[in-house]
């Protein structure tokens, strides 16, 4: 139909090709429904095998043992200057080897943040988890990771909040990030059990009912 | 000098899998096709009158003009031609298989696409051998491509 029309108009040399236009809307009956999703004759059912093993290499190697000693480790680059956490071998800027490893401090500042009321696989989570961006003391500006914080309420975290990490006991590590379990405030006022826990129930209650209505 | 692991011991590796599963469900036209084989034990193809092209397996648009939607109701087969074969030693995984399988291309008659499928009990393999369809009993069907067994030999 969208040919026939095409021709009519006339487009130069294009006039006498007859080009079929593919379909540009379902033109099925319908969509499927979800009945029909899971009940499909002859549908097949297929988990992939998606298994990995990836080598941390010799930088994110030692940083991980690093971890595992209670210490986050970094590398000193010479000709930059800079202190890279997590470390890497190889000077981006400069095109050099680093030097050195140098041990940053396990405290810093919230870089950015955001509070997920779902799980990565889209389960609600009744608890938010609080993912932040750390900028770490003992390294050059704008280094650090990716980690969450807790012991603190989702309305009091602010951009430049200082932070501390909270280690999980030495037997319990593993070499892994989560060998840190997560951030908490420094300040020890601004941690969650802070408060009293009445005080504290009403208004977390009252501010998810608020959250509730406005996502 | 780059530092270099060279103990296989101190590679620290970080095993993970990730989870992807799949639905895939044949569509309007591949669930005629799969009813009327679990149902019926026939092929349903369709049709495209302008290219004069049956497609079996069928399809609901034709793929030449894009014509479409086509019915799944023109009855082709049970009898086919060999197109084309080809003998399996190894398993998806690569895997040694005790016995070879067969995959072949059969064109059903009646149809201008072909259908791959296994070809079974057959000694002797030739492209343009004449093949009929070896289905599971009845009450074994679930509408499944695996409804077949395969073809074999049609004399």
């Amino acid at each position: 139909m969208t040919a026939r029309r095409g021709k009519k108009r006339g487009t130069g040399n294009l006039r006498s090709v007859d080009v079929p236009a593919p379909p540009t809307s379902f033109l099925g009956p319908r969509p499927l429904r979800d009945a029909e999703f899971r009940q499909a004759v002859g549908a097949v059912d297929f988990a992939v095998e998606a298994r990995y093993a990836w080598d941390a290499g010799v930088a994110v190697g030692e940083y991980l043992r690093g971890l595992k000693r209670g210490v986050i480790l970094g590398r000193e680059c010479r000709g930059c200057r800079r202190i890279l956490v997590p470390p890497r071998m190889f000077c981006e800027e400069c095109f050099r080897p680093t030097d050195r490893w140098v041990e940053a401090e396990d405290t810093g500042t919230v870089n950015t943040f955001s509070i997920c009321y779902i799980r990565w696989d889209m389960v609600p989570l009744k608890e938010p988890e609080i993912p932040f961006v750390l900028d770490i003391d003992g390294a050059s500006p704008g280094m650090g990771f990716m980690h969450k914080l807790g012991e603190v309420r989702p309305d009091d975290v602010r951009i430049g909040l200082e932070v501390e990490a909270v280690w999980k006991p030495e037997e319990e590590r593993e070499g892994s990030i989560l060998d840190i379990r997560y951030f908490r405030p420094r300040d020890a006022s601004a941690r969650k059990g802070a408060r009293r826990a009445s005080v504290r129930k009403k208004t977390s209650a009252s501010r998810r009912k608020t959250s509730v209505g406005g996502a | 000098m780059f530092e270099k692991v060279s103990d296989p011991k101190d590679v620290i590796l970080v095993e993970g899998q990730i989870p992807i599963r799949h639905r895939y469900t044949p569509g309007v036209a591949g669930e005629a096709f799969f009813t009327a084989l679990r149902d019926r034990g026939r092929f349903v193809a369709s049709r495209c009158d302008s290219c004069a092209v049956t497609y079996c397996p069928p399809r609901l648009f034709c793929e030449r003009c894009f014509d479409g939607p086509l019915e799944a109701d023109v009855e082709v087969g049970p009898e086919g031609t060999v197109e084309s074969f080809s003998v399996g030693y190894t398993g998806l995984e690569g895997e040694p298989l005790d016995e070879p399988v067969t995959v072949a291309l059969v064109r059903l008659d009646g149809a201008d696409t072909v259908l791959v499928h296994f070809l079974v009990d057959s000694d002797h393999l030739m492209i343009g051998q004449k093949v009929r369809p070896a289905f599971l009993p009845k009450g074994k069907r679930t509408g499944s491509i695996l409804d077949l067994r395969g073809f074999t030999p049609a004399e």
